[in-house]
This record gives structure tokens, sequence and C-alpha cells, in this order.
């Protein structure tokens, strides 16, 4: 394995630090039910204002990595630490993106982006402003009052950008955030996300199953495997920012990167689908 | 087929009930049997008659009350058991065959029972009438809550919301509200049928009451004079909450 761990250079402390993390989940309510092992020993570094993407065939624990991370379900063994402090529970300094953008359909799009910031108990007045200049931020300012299901599936995700940003966390954590978005919109708001990002300093976790997109936006890209559940690789990408200034997909960086992705990711499916056949 | 506006409609409306009015009457002068078929102009009669000495104010007022004492017992209970049965897999199949046997029992059928255990007093007729809801409003519930959007709940607990209570205010009840309006639309309109058989065969009072004592002395037309105010509730509660619940949808 090339180009694995880096060790956290500057800040200091990461933003997020896994170890060992292990998930099993029962298959159906009795007892001696089938359990399926999920994630098997995941050890990971983030470090702060480090743009990580995730990539791995279907069903290889993406998703169940990323709700750990955002505390959504805990570990059956494992450390999570965020910036210094183990978590067990949801908090302010992380704020998740949905793949079906998971917003209140019956609330507007203003009452959606104040929506954390009301849970959260701040002062009225001031999570209005927070709410409207995020709206603003992705472009929604004439929409603040439409209603979800008025909205296409682009400018639907731009609200729940909207929401995880109004928040103020430090922390993205993105499941698959443009994977229902139709492919000239996507490339849209991979420029914007990408700005947005480096100008506010966020740690983004992005799980795709684009490898393109994978590799465009990432600082690093995380290859896992279904062996079951773990780190297959972990890969540098090292194409100067900001991106949206020259043809990425040309820059022989990109080409090698995406190329090597490609052959271990199809490796891994050849090995899973010999597997099956024995 | 032409769509109408609203006035349109409205209008059209107005002239069938004229002309079925008209049609009523002269068939009922005609023919000349008030016992069977009283003419419009005696039923309207009966109807001021019945107003002006405050007996039909008076058993309106009866059968509100205990049409909505009725009801917010039937939304407590069905609140209480529709939770339940979405929420435990066991408690649903012990539970389920009561409710939907209850579902296609008629009310009337009940009230020997309801007479046995609880007596001609008001614990009776509220029970009758919560009978008669209940299983609308619980099957709602149920269904509603089993149904919720599970990535919602995702959502709303990764941006702060801590418990099962909640969660169940901010997220699951409020998605199942257009589930348990429609549900208490139906359970509504059975309310109104309950109300009427318990006033009429526990003891005697309100609306229900009227109907039937009036039925007993051959006065039809007082009879139609008390059906009309009771069909007229039934009629604005069941479209009131239609009103309602054609807010709360958001698609
Ligand atoms: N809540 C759950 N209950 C049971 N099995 C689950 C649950 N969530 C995920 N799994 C299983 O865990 C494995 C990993 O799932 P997931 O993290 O969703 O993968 P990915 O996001 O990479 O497609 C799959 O085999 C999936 O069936
Ligand atoms: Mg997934």
């Amino acid at each position: 394995m090339e180009n694995t761990h880096i060790t956290n250079s500057s800040t200091g402390t990461s933003a997020i630090e896994l170890s060992g993390i292990r998930k099993t989940f029962t298959l159906s309510e009795d007892k001696n039910a089938q359990q399926v092992l999920a994630l098997d020993g995941i050890d990971l570094s983030i470090n702060q204002g480090e743009f990580l993407t995730i990539i791995g065939p279907s069903g290889c624990g993406k998703t169940t990595l990323l709700r750990i991370m955002a505390s959504l379900i805990l570990p059956d063994e494992g450390r999570v630490i965020v910036e210094g402090e183990a978590v067990s529970e949801p908090d302010i300094k992380r704020a998740m993106v949905f793949q079906t953008f998971g917003l209140f359909p019956w609330k507007t799009v203003l009452d959606n982006v104040v929506f954390p910031l009301i849970v959260r108990k701040y002062p009225a007045q001031q999570t209005r402003e927070i709410a409207i200049q995020h709206i603003k931020q992705v472009g929604l300012e004439k929409f603040q009052n439409a209603y979800p299901h008025q909205l296409s599936g682009g400018m639907q995700q731009r609200v729940g950008l909207a929401r995880a940003l109004s928040t103020g966390a430090d922390i993205l954590l993105m499941d698959e955030p443009f994977g229902a978005i139709d492919a000239q919109t996507r490339e849209l708001m991979q420029e914007e996300l990408m700005r947005i990002c480096q100008e506010e300093q966020k740690t983004v976790v992005f799980i795709t199953h684009d490898l393109n997109e994978a590799v465009m936006l990432a600082d690093r890209v995380l290859l896992m495997s279904r062996g079951p559940g773990q780190v297959r690789e972990i890969i540098s990408v090292n194409l100067p920012r900001p991106r949206t200034e020259y043809d990425v997909r040309a820059h022989q960086e990109f080409v090698r990167v995406r190329g090597h992705l490609w052959r271990e990711l199809r490796n891994d499916l050849i090995e899973q689908r010999t597997e099956e056949m024995v | 087929m032409k769509t109408l506006s609203r006035l349109e409609t409205r209008r059209d409306q107005l002239i069938g009930v004229a002309l079925f009015l008209s049609v009523w009457e002269v068939a009922a002068q005609l023919f000349d049997k008030p016992l069977l078929l009283p003419p419009v102009s005696a039923i309207l009669t009966a109807l001021w008659d019945l107003i002006i000495s405050g007996e039909l104010i008076t058993a309106l007022g009866e059968s509100i009350f205990l049409l909505i004492v009725g009801l917010l017992v039937a939304i407590v209970i069905g609140f209480v058991f529709g939770t339940i049965i979405a929420r435990s897999k066991t408690a649903y199949w012990m539970l389920n065959p009561y409710f939907s046997a209850l579902f296609v029992t008629p009310t009337i059928a009940l009230v020997p029972l309801v007479l046995v255990w609880f007596g001609f007093g008001f614990t009776g007729r509220v029970l009758v009438v919560v009978l008669a809801a209940v299983v609308p409003i619980l099957f709602s519930v149920a269904s509603g809550l089993r149904d919720a959007p599970g990535d919602l709940i995702d959502v709303a607990r990764s941006f702060g919301v801590k418990g099962e209570i909640p969660l169940l205010f901010t997220v699951r009840l409020r998605a199942a509200l257009p589930v348990l309006m429609a549900g208490l639309r139906l359970a509504a309109g059975r309310a109104v049928v309950g109300m009427a058989v318990a006033e009429t065969y526990l003891r005697l009072g309100g609306i229900g009451g009227l109907i039937k004592s009036y039925g007993a002395v051959f006065r039809t037309d007082y009879v139609f004079a008390s059906i009309l105010p009771l069909s007229l509730l039934g009629i604005l509660l069941v479209s009131g909450i239609g009103r309602i619940e054609r807010r709360l949808k958001w698609s």
C-alpha cells in the first residue's frame, strides 16, 4: 500500500479520530439471528480543514462509518474522538448532509434551515439572520418561503447544505449528497462546495460512488473494501487549489489517482465475485 | 367535462336543492298523507317551532357535548393504543383482531352490553360514541407512526433532538398528521352515528331523543325537522376536518 497515513502535520489535534471501530448488525429481532459484520476495526485520523472522500463498493459500510462519525449510532468497539474529545452523542461540531436531502416536507426552506438552531435554543432573532445568510450563500434567497416539493433536487440539496452550514459546525458529514442530482447541476454544486469549504475552513467527510467526484474534491480518498468493512487504502490527491480554475480532469495527477483507484476497486469487485462463486 | 368555478358549483347546488324541495312540496301536497310524507312547508314550520321553543337548542347542546366528550376520549384512547401497536409487533398481533372486529361491528349491536355494564348514564352514552369512533383514530395513528420516515428521524437526531418523546412530537406525529386527520374525519362521521344511537337506544336525550320521541307520536314533520340539524352537524364536522386536512398536506 502506498500513500497511507499522513500524520497530523500542523494543527496537533485531528478533527476526527477513529480507533478500532467495529460494528455488527443483527438482521432480525430474534436473538440467534444472523449477524452482519459492517465495520471491522477501522482506524482513521482526519485532519482539521481536510476534505476526505470515501469510496467503495455498495454495502461495504460507508454509511455505517459516517453514522458512527455523526454519533447517530455507537460502535460495538472502538472510540470516536472529535477535536480531542471522546463523543457518544450528536453535537454542534458536526453537521450532516443527507443523500435524500432529509428536508422536512411540511417546513418552508427558511424553517428547515432554522431547525437546528431552534433545537439548540438560539435566540429567535439571531437564528433568522443566520439562516437567511446561509440561504443566500447557496443562492436560494428567492425561495425562502417555498416548500421542498416545489424545488428541484439540486435546490433541495442546497437547502440541506445551508442547514448544515447554519449550525456553524466545523465538520460536515455528507453521505452521497449529490448522488440523486443530475450531472450538470452536480458539477456546479461540487464547485460551490469546494469554494465554501475552502473559504470557511471546513473539515469534510464526503461519501460518493462516483470516482471522478471522489478524486476531484479530495485532499485524500479513502477506499473501503468488502473485506468486510475495512480500509483498503488511503491515497493523497496532490492537485493544486482552487481546482475550479483549471481543467482538473486533464491534470496528470487526477488521471494517475483515478486510474489507481479504479484498478483497486475493480480488483475488490472481482475478488468478491470469485468468493461468491466458490 | 367542463370544469366549473366554485361559484358556479355553489349556484348549481342551490338550484338542485330548490328543484328537489319544490318537487317534494308539490308531491306531498298532491299525495296528502302527512304521516308518510309531510310537505316541506310543514317541516319548516316544525323546525321554526323547535327553534323558538328552545327545544332544538337544548337538544343540540346536549348532543354536541356528548359528541365532543366522546371524540376526545376516543382520540386519547386511539393515540395510546395506536402508539402501542405501532411500536410493538406482539401488541399488534394480540390486539389487532379485536379492533378490527370492533370496526365492523355495528355500534347498535353493542348497546345492550353497554346498558348492562354502565346503565343509562352519561358514561354509557360516551362509551357508545367512543366505541363507534375509536378504531379509525387508532388505526390511523398506528399506520401513520409505522410509516415514519426513518431518514427524518436521523435528521432530527443529528441536529440535536434527543429522546423518544421529543422525536415523537417534532417528527413522527407531524409526519403522520395528514393520515391522522383522515382518520379523525372518518371517526367524526362515525361518532355522529354513535351519538344518535346512544341518544335513542340508551336514554332519550339530545337530537336523537327528539327524533325518537316525535317518531313515537307520529309527528313525521317534527322528525324530519330534527333529522335536518343532525345531518347538518355531521356535514359541518366532517367537512371542517377535511378542510384542515388539506391545509396540512404538503404535496
Ligand atoms: N440498520 C441496519 N440493520 C441491519 N443491517 C444493516 C443496517 N445498516 C447497515 N446494515 C448492513 O451493513 C452493511 C453496510 O451497510 P452500509 O453502511 O449502508 O453500506 P454502504 O453505505 O457502503 O452501501 C450492509 O451489509 C448492510 O446491509
Ligand atoms: Mg450508503
